[in-house]
Parts: structure tokens; sequence; C-alpha cells
């Protein structure tokens, strides 16, 4: 295949580079080699998902082996070791491994989509994300299927508080697995965030200014730029740990007049801005629905967008409210405190403005609306228990109770997790051209929502009655026997409500009713995307007149489609669509990646000079990575041109290639 | 009267639904746990601190509460009014596309600030009363009002997984400090300074009736003050993370008035008492401190039955059990005391005056005199005390004193360590009984 040869270029700096042809490049439609390759970022953003799922329920199932051990006082169900293990990895899965990447999931396929553009600016770095962030999730759980007294699951909380953590007290390779997979997920994740940065700032269509952006685009600029700031926090946290471990440092050795106290800043600068990681791109996909099924466009759209930026800036200057017990002195107990009131504010406006959008609409009650509406009441509720936890001195009984617990699963899974769902839902017919039934999709929304509250709501009341959170067991005289038994049940009707809405979305990916474009009649521009949208996503990059594009196009269809097609003349006459090869090298660099952390944190330490196990399989593995990168780099970015009939079918390959005679 | 028959009607199928979890029932637990008024409820408070904390916490319920009501009225009311309610309603013309209004936002800010201003200033009020002994910030003030008697300080230290309490004001010649553990025992209506240390891992020191909780963290000099309204016992619990058994590293404080309190520094400071056999006391009732069921389906002392409420109030089985028991064996005693030597309980565990000063496990010297054991998981009596030392791993996951025992390790290795018969188990628990 030379197709970066073969087209006629008419304009030089459409030109890609002449590359050496040593290297293979594939060019698979279908099939493993294709996923392994593919650098599309609709396909990576599928991937993403996938992989989000999976862990997803391995984490849900985490959460009910809790619940079945908190049943009933004295629980045998686990022992203390597997409960600690449960609660670590639950917290450590459900954060890093479903809730991220199924938001990483939505950045991929729809944002590049909302502003126009055919692609991440980096489409090679993007998948090199995606295979990093898999590595990391096995390392992370490789533990489980290590068995032994020397290895097993992290089990040091997902918090990991230094001394704990200390081969003194968790001797185990269970925390090496924990550091290193979350330093790979943190490469992950900042090298995806970097990648939607650019491409929001540079690959904006025409017309689409920065006060145009679809919200969701901007929560994603936010998150991206929260990731980016935040995670070299706990990188170095997660790196002084390792040294601690394994190369006798003593950053948080008390013995060696290390601090402990060190580990919980730098886990809190990252971990804060980490809750707004996983909330703002469910305010922006919320901000997305609300609008589309009121049938009218977002109240207050510059305030929406502002008070995301000062969510994003507060998430900086709050982190020590979870340290509020710590004993840091009234003065800074006092100004994280006010800080943390203030962060109300912008987070309040919001809830205003979504209810100023349905104020007037016409509300469609369909499956996004009833999950978006879930997501605005239990948002709200976790907001007021966030606010009560503000409070410092209320905090001080709260912190680490059931009370907090209730709280954050509020805002998790009845903020992150219901704005999600229904961005699955919402987005479903532009990705797979099928709709999900109305009925199983509202009598999933249901079994979660009433499911959820039933788990969560009893909490409140167990943490103001004294229950500590990550205990395993409990004593039958305390008044905690009821609560405990009504959220296990909750529990399990979630379960069954998640079990539903998967088996659903399962059922219509493969089976569903097949619809076509824009079934929502919907206000930004994926929607005018035909589905699911083709490879080159946008035949003709469209000009945005207006903050709703796609609104405007409905409405303004002569116009648009004059302009459109002078519009693709000249591209045609640019030398047609630029597509970015395939490549194999960023799944090579993430297995690198992988050998090498496997390597590491696996293997026993051996003192003894030569190449042995852990030596060389370090060596091995950074070999691969370099190997990755190195040919990665020689491969360029060469690419291929697309030539589309006014269909958008493509015509190249016979006739485009008249070139060199 | 209707209204009153609607009432009755709904609290009607509301028992209904509740016992529905006749399930619920069937664990054996009340259906009023909205009262919240357990062992460590922070809702039903016994001092000033935790009173001064629950304050904050109502304000800002009140507060959220009224902000719900109308939010939530409003967002109920806008999705039930533009609701589309029919079908044509689904395909009518879209509505106005208005964008927003600058002015009612604004507005919505300043009554979210104000709002907030409301929860922020006891807020500050609280952060500063809860924070020291009010008068004894710092440490001169602080050895003033010691000095006067209006203030009492000890010394928390948090190891993996119980609590040892130091009495920096009550020295024993010789010897240092009082030390006890896993029963905090301090004086009523006077506030008590306690400073927060650990040996491992970070803690918290939480009683939830008196203080909310403050960290127990390595390399960092913590405190806390609390004040108990009046004599009383009450319920403890570390509350961080700290590793296998942070589920069961609990605690107990005994609140004393001032001359019980003196009464009791005065008999701990003594050295253990020997074993002389006294004519015993009549028998009282014993209460349910707590119980953890057994691990091991095998073991002894193996039961799940459990007194839901302590047939007396604790602080008098408190007391009961300064006194000693009844029918004591001297000879047993006698035995079990020349075991503590053998089995070489005496390298880790301290008994003042019995040769033994180990100081890496709880204090033992008047272990006989307090309610609870094992890090205040199990009731102390010669039940649960052989239970727990027959096999300690089994009632508390990864503990210390279980890894001396001989045991199997994860390989099949036979491991060298303690081992115990019947016999030894008993004499151990008559003499461990016996320290009053």
């Amino acid at each position: 295949m030379d197709l970066a040869h073969s087209v006629p270029l008419t304009k030089q700096d459409h030109a890609p580079s002449v590359q050496p042809k040593l290297l293979w490049i594939p060019t698979a439609k279908s099939g493993l080699i294709m996923w392994l390759t593919t650098v599309d970022h609709k396909k990576i953003g599928f991937l993403y998902g996938f992989f989000a799922l999976i862990f997803f329920i391995i984490g849900g199932f985490e959460a009910l082996l809790i619940r079945a051990q908190l049943m009933v006082p004295n629980g045998t169900v686990l022992t203390a070791q597997q409960y600690n293990t449960m609660f670590t990895m639950h917290g450590t899965t459900m954060i890093f491994l479903a809730v991220m990447p199924l938001s990483a999931a939505f950045f991929n396929f729809i944002m590049p989509l909302q502003i126009g553009a055919r692609d991440v600016a980096f489409p090679r770095l993007n998948a090199f994300s995606l295979w990093t962030f898999v590595a990391g999730a096995i390392i992370l759980n490789i533990g489980w299927f290590i068995p032994g007294p020397n290895h097993g699951a992290p089990d040091g909380g997902w918090f990991g508080y230094a001394p704990l953590t200390s081969k003194t007290y968790i001797p185990k390779h269970s925390i090496d697995y924990w550091v290193m997979g979350l330093q790979l997920l943190g490469v992950a994740s900042i090298a995806a965030s970097l990648n939607f940065i650019v491409t929001i700032i540079n690959m904006r269509a025409p017309g689409m200014t920065m006060m145009r952006l679809p919200v969701f685009v901007w929560m994603t600029l936010i998150t991206a730029f929260l990731i980016v700031l935040s995670f070299p926090a706990i990188t170095i946290a997660l790196v002084e740990l390792m040294m601690d471990r394994n190369f006798s440092t003593v950053f948080f050795e008390v013995s060696g007049g290390g601090m402990p106290i060190l580990w919980q800043h730098l886990f809190w600068v990252f971990g804060h801005p980490e809750v707004y990681i996983l909330i703002l791109p469910a305010m922006g996909i919320v901000s997305e629905i609300l609008p589309t099924f009121s049938r009218k466009p977002l109240y207050g759209y510059p305030i929406v967008v502002f008070s995301g930026a000062s969510i994003g800036f507060l998430g900086f200057t709050v982190w020590s409210h979870h340290m509020f017990t710590t004993g840091m002195g009234a003065v800074a107990t006092a100004a994280f405190s006010l800080l943390t009131m203030c962060i109300a504010v912008p987070t309040g406006v919001k809830m205003f403005n979504w209810i100023g959008t349905l104020w007037n609409g016409r509300l469609m009650m369909r499956t996004p609306m009833m999950f978006a509406l879930g997501f605005v009441w239990m948002f709200m509720i976790g907001g007021f228990s966030g606010v009560m936890h503000s409070a410092a001195p209320a905090d001080a009984q709260q912190q680490d109770s059931y009370f907090v617990i209730a709280h954050f699963h509020y805002v998790l899974i009845g903020g992150s997790i219901f704005g999600l769902l229904a961005g699955i839902h919402y987005w479903f017919p532009l990705m797979f051209g099928r709709q999900v039934s109305e009925f199983w999709g509202k009598l999933s929304f249901w079994l979660i929502f009433i499911g959820f509250n039933v788990t969560f709501f009893p909490m409140h009341f167990l943490g103001l009655n004294g229950m500590p959170r990550r205990t395993f067991t409990y004593d039958a005289n305390m008044g905690w026997n009821t609560p405990n038994f009504i959220a296990t049940i909750g529990a399990f009707v979630l379960g069954i409500g998640m079990f539903t809405y998967f088996a659903v979305m399962t059922y219509t990916f493969f089976k569903g009713k097949k619809v076509g474009k824009d079934v929502w009649d919907a206000r930004t521009l994926e929607w005018s995307l035909p589905v699911p949208p083709p490879e080159y996503n946008y035949r003709v990059i469209p000009t945005v007149h207006a903050r709703d594009a796609w609104w405007y196009e409905k409405h303004h269809q002569e116009e648009i489609a004059k302009e459109q097609a002078e519009h693709a003349k000249v591209e045609a006459d640019h030398g047609g669509i630029h597509m970015p090869n395939q490549s194999i090298w960023p799944f090579v660099t993430g297995l690198g990646l992988l050998i090498l952390g496997v390597g590491a944190t696996y293997f026993e330490s051996n003192w003894t000079p030569g190449i042995h196990a852990k030596l060389g399989t370090v060596l091995f593995g950074g070999f691969v990575t370099f190997i990755g990168i190195y040919f990665w780099s020689i491969e360029g970015n060469a690419g291929y041109h697309l030539h589309l009939d006014e269909h958008g079918n493509p015509v190249d390959e016979k006739h485009a290639p008249p070139a060199k005679h | 009267m209707r209204l009153t028959s609607l009432l009755s009607t709904s609290a009607h199928w509301g028992r209904a639904a509740l016992a529905m979890g006749g399930l619920a029932l069937l664990t054996g637990c009340d259906l009023n746990f909205w009262r919240m008024e357990g062992h460590q409820s922070t809702m039903v408070v016994d001092g000033p601190v935790a009173r001064s904390q629950l304050g904050v916490f109502m304000v800002t319920v009140w507060v959220t509460l009224v902000i719900f009501l109308i939010v939530g009225g409003v967002l109920a009311y806008a999705t039930w009014k533009f609701r589309a309610k029919t079908e044509a309603d689904e395909h009518a013309e879209p509505p106005p596309q208005s964008h927003g209004n600058p002015l009612v936002e604004i507005g919505l800010i300043a009554a979210s600030v104000f709002a907030l201003v409301i929860i922020a200033v006891p807020t500050l009020k609280a952060i500063w009363y809860t924070h020291d002994v009010p008068g004894g910030e710092t440490r001169p003030q602080l050895d003033a009002l010691i000095k006067k008697g209006e203030a009492y300080e000890v010394t928390a230290t948090g190891l993996q997984w119980w609590f040892k309490f130091e009495y920096p004001l009550e020295q024993i010649n010789g010897v240092g400090s009082l030390v006890t553990s896993n029963e905090l025992v301090i004086p009523a209506n006077r506030p008590v300074r306690i400073n927060l240390r650990t040996m491992d891992v970070i803690h918290s020191f939480w009683i939830p009736k008196l203080a909310g909780k403050v960290d127990m963290i390595p390399n960092r000099a913590n405190h806390l003050w609390v004040q108990a309204d009046k004599p009383g016992y009450f319920w403890g619990q570390c509350a961080e993370y700290c590793g296998d058994s942070h589920a069961v590293m609990r605690f107990r404080v005994v609140a004393l008035a001032p001359k019980e309190f003196t009464e009791w520094l005065e008999a701990q400071k003594l050295p253990a008492r020997d074993v002389a056999p006294k004519p015993a006391l009549a028998g009282a009732p014993k209460a349910q401190f707590a119980a953890l069921r057994a691990f091991k389906r095998n073991e002894y002392g193996f039961s799940d039955k459990y007194a839901e409420t302590p047939s007396r109030p604790p602080l008098e089985s408190w007391r009961e059990k300064q006194n000693p028991e009844k029918g004591e064996d001297a000879a047993l005693i006698a035995k079990g005391k020349a075991l503590f030597t053998a089995k070489s309980c005496l390298g880790c565990h301290a008994i003042r005056g019995h040769g033994a000063a180990g100081i890496t496990a709880p204090d033992l010297t008047h272990v006989g005199s307090r309610t609870t054991i094992a890090g205040a998981i199990l009731e102390n009596n010669s039940e649960q005390l052989r239970r727990w030392i027959s096999n300690p791993g089994a009632v508390k996951p990864g503990n210390k004193m279980s890894l001396s025992y001989a045991r199997t390790d994860y390989y099949g290795n036979k491991i060298d360590g303690i081992q115990l018969t019947a016999e030894d188990e008993v004499a151990l628990v008559a003499y461990l009984e016996s320290l009053k």
C-alpha cells in the first residue's frame, strides 16, 4: 500500500513527509490487528469504554462482596484480610479503572466530533494512552492471580497512607503492584490529557470559538488541565513510596526522619482535583443532555463554563479538607474550611443553571433525560452533605465514618456514574446506529435509582451513629444492624439494575432497533454526522455560526448546503482528507511498559551481581519500550489521503492516483 | 378526623413495609435506627466538645435543608410543569430559545454566599473552641490549669491494634508514669487533654459521644481535648485504616467523679495483686460489652448469642470489676503465674510487682479490673479470656500475640512457639482474672 506516494498534491503544506518505507504499515480494517493498531479516536474511545465497563463490573462485584460481609454483624463472608483487599481494590478500580476511562471514552469519541475535527491532535499518542492504561490496569489487578504470602491484590486502601504502605507493615508485593499500576495509569492519563488540550485548542472547526464550544468540550478541557496539573503530585508521591519500599530511602520512614504526613499532602493535592476529574465530565454530559431534551439552549452558558473553570481552580486549594483530623492547627483548618465552602458557590450555580434550562422548556422524558435528572437530584444531595463536611468541627465527627461513604457515593454514583450512564444512553445511537428500548432503559433507570438510594441513604444514619469506615466487622449492640441490612438489600437491587442496564446495552449493540442520524433532534455538531460516524468523521469540515451549531444548521439549511459545497471543493483541491496511518508501535510501547512494570514488581530483589529474573525482565521490558518508541518515531506521520464523493463514499485508489506516469 | 385516620393508615402501611423486612426483623434489630442513639452516636452526646461539633452540624443540616426544599421544590415543579405531556407536545415547535438572565444568576450567587456565611460563622467559632482546652492553649497555661485541678492530662498511644494510656501526672516510684491499656479512665466534668501518639502506623482516636476524632500520626504531636458531663462509660474506636485488624481496634473510656477517680488512681498505682484468695462477693449479673463471633467453628467458647442490652448500666459493671472475683483458687492462680513466665508472656507484657516488664504489649498489672480485653472487643470474663489466649489470631487477625504461638505457615511449615494445653489456659485465665 503506497498511498502516501500516490496522492495528487496541489498544496505543498498538505504534503505528508516522505518516509523510507522500512516499516510495516498495517491497513486491516477489521479483526484483532485493526484493534491493536487503530489510531481512530472513535475506536480508541470504544476500547476505553469497553475496558472501563469490564472494570466497572469487577469493581461492582467487589462492592457486593463488601456489602455481603456487612449485611449482618460479625459477618463471615470474608476474612479481615480479604475485606481490606476488597475495599482497597473497589475504590482504586472504580476511580482509576472505571470512571476515569469511561470519561476518557467520551472525551475520545465525542469531543473531536463536537469541535468538528477529524481526529485528535496526536492519534498514535492516543493509542499509546489507551494501551498504557490497559498495562496499568493489568498490573493493579495482577495480585489477584498470584497466590502466596508475598503477593496478593493491594490492601493498603485506595489512599495508601504512609507508613502503613511501607515494607515494615505490608512486606507483600501487593503495594508494589498498586504503586506501579497507578504510576502507569498516571502516564496514560497525562498523555491523553495533553492530547485533548492540544486538540481542543488547535483543531476546532472554523467559527468554533472558545465561547461556542459545547459545554462537554469545555469540561473535557478543564478536566484535562486538572489531570495534567494534579497527577504529577501523586507521581512524586508514588516514586517516593517506591524508593522507600525498594531502595531504602526514608521519605515516609519516621526512623530516618521522614514525615508520613507528607504523603497525605501529596496524595490529596492530587486526590481532591481527582474528585473534580471524576465529576466534571459528568457535569458536561448532563449540560448536553438537559438542553437537548428540554429543546432549548443551556441556561447561562458563560456562567456554566466559568463555574466549571472556577471549580477546577478552587479544586487545587482545598485538599486539606481531607485532613481536618490530622491536627493541622486551628488557622489552617479554618482556611481550608472556608475555601471548601467557597467551592459550593460555583457548584450551586451549575445546579441553578440546569434548573433554568428546564424552565420554560419542553421536557422530553427519554431515558437519558431520566438519568440526567437523577444526576441533578442525587448530586444536589451529595453536594449538601459535602457542605456539611466543609464545616471542620462537624467533619471531625464524620471523617472516616459511613456518613462520608454516603456523601461521596451520592457524588460519585449519583453524580459521575448517573452522568456517564446518561451519556452512554444519549450517544449510543450516534456511536452504533442503534437505539436502546425506552421501556428497558427506564426500567434500568428506576432499578438503579431506587437501589442506589436504598443502599446509600441509610449510611448517613450509620455514620452519624458512629460506624467507622473500612471495618470488616461490627458488633450487634451498636444500633447499626438495620441500616446495614437495608443497605445490603439496596446494593443487590442496584446490582440488578446495573445488570439490566448493561444487558440491554449489549442486546441493543447486536440486535437493537436501527436508527438514522440525529434521533434526539439534538443541538451539537456530532449529531450532523451519519450513524455510526465514518472513519474520517466529516466529509466537509463544518463551519460554525452559532453556539448550538447543529441546531443552527438545521434551521439554516440552504445557507449551510451552499457553504459546504464550496468548502468541499476547496478541500478536494487541497489533496483530499488526510488520514493517519495505523500503527502497531503505541501498542508495542505499552506492552514494553507492562513487561517492565511486572518485572519490577513481581520478582524479589536479588542483590547479588549479574542478570537475574528481576533485572532481566525489567531490562527486557525497557528494551521493548525503547523499540516501540524508536520505530514510532522513525515511522513518521505520513498517513494517506481520502477522496470522497458527495455521499461520503471513498473514490480513491481507483481514480485518485493519477500521479506520476 | 380523616387526617388522623389517614395518618394511622399510612403509619400502618409504613410499619408493614418495614416489617416486610420481616427479614430485617430476623436480624434481631430495632427499626428505630434513625434515632441514632447507639453507643457511638454523634447525635446524642455527653460532652461539650462533641456538643459544639453537633451544634455546627445541625446548623449545616438546617441551612441545607431549607435550600434543598427551595431548590428541590423548584426543580420538581419545573420537571412537572414543563414536561411534554401529550403526543402533540412532543411534536410541537420548540419553545423560545432563551439563553439565561445574568441578574438571576448574580442574585442566586449572592444568596448562596449568604447561606454559606450562616454556616461559616459557627464553624469558625467551633474550630477554635474544639481545638484545645479552653484557657489552656499554651503549655504554661495548661500546666496552671492542671495545677488548679481544672484540667487533666493523659497520653494515648496507638499500636497495631490496641491503645496504651499513660498518666504523666501519676508517677510511681521507680517505675515512671502509670500505664494502662484499652480502657481510659478520666475524671468527669473536667477538661482532659489527651496527647496523641503512635508507635507504628497512623491511627485515629475517636470517642464519638465526647469528641470528634484526631489522628495519631508518627512524628507528629497531636492532641485532643474532651470533657465528660458526668460519670459514664463510653465507646471508642480507631477511625483510620491501620491494617488487618483495624475494625477491632477499639477502646473504652470511663469517666469517674473526683473521689472515685482518686481511689481508682491509688488502686492502679499499687503493684499487681498477689494471690491471696478473699471471701467471694455476691454474684452480680454480668454486663454485655461486646462480643466477637468466633472465626473458627471448633474454637473454644464459640457462641453467637448476644445480649442486645446490658443487663445493667455498664458503669456499674465496671465498678463491680474493681473487686476480686468470687471463688478464687489460689493454687490455680499460682500455677497461672508460673505459666505466665514459663510461656514467655512476660517478654511483651508488664505486670508490675510480678517480675514482668515487657513494654510492647498491653500492661496487665490490673487487667482483671477492666471490663474488656483484646482491645475492647471481648468482654473480660473467663470464657472470653480463654477464647482469646487459646487462639488470638482467630479473634484479632494478624495480631502480634498470635505470631508468638506455634502455628503452621502458608507453605505448611510448622513454626515453633507458645503452646498451651487446656489446663494451662484455665490456670492462665484464673491468674489474669485475679489481677485486680
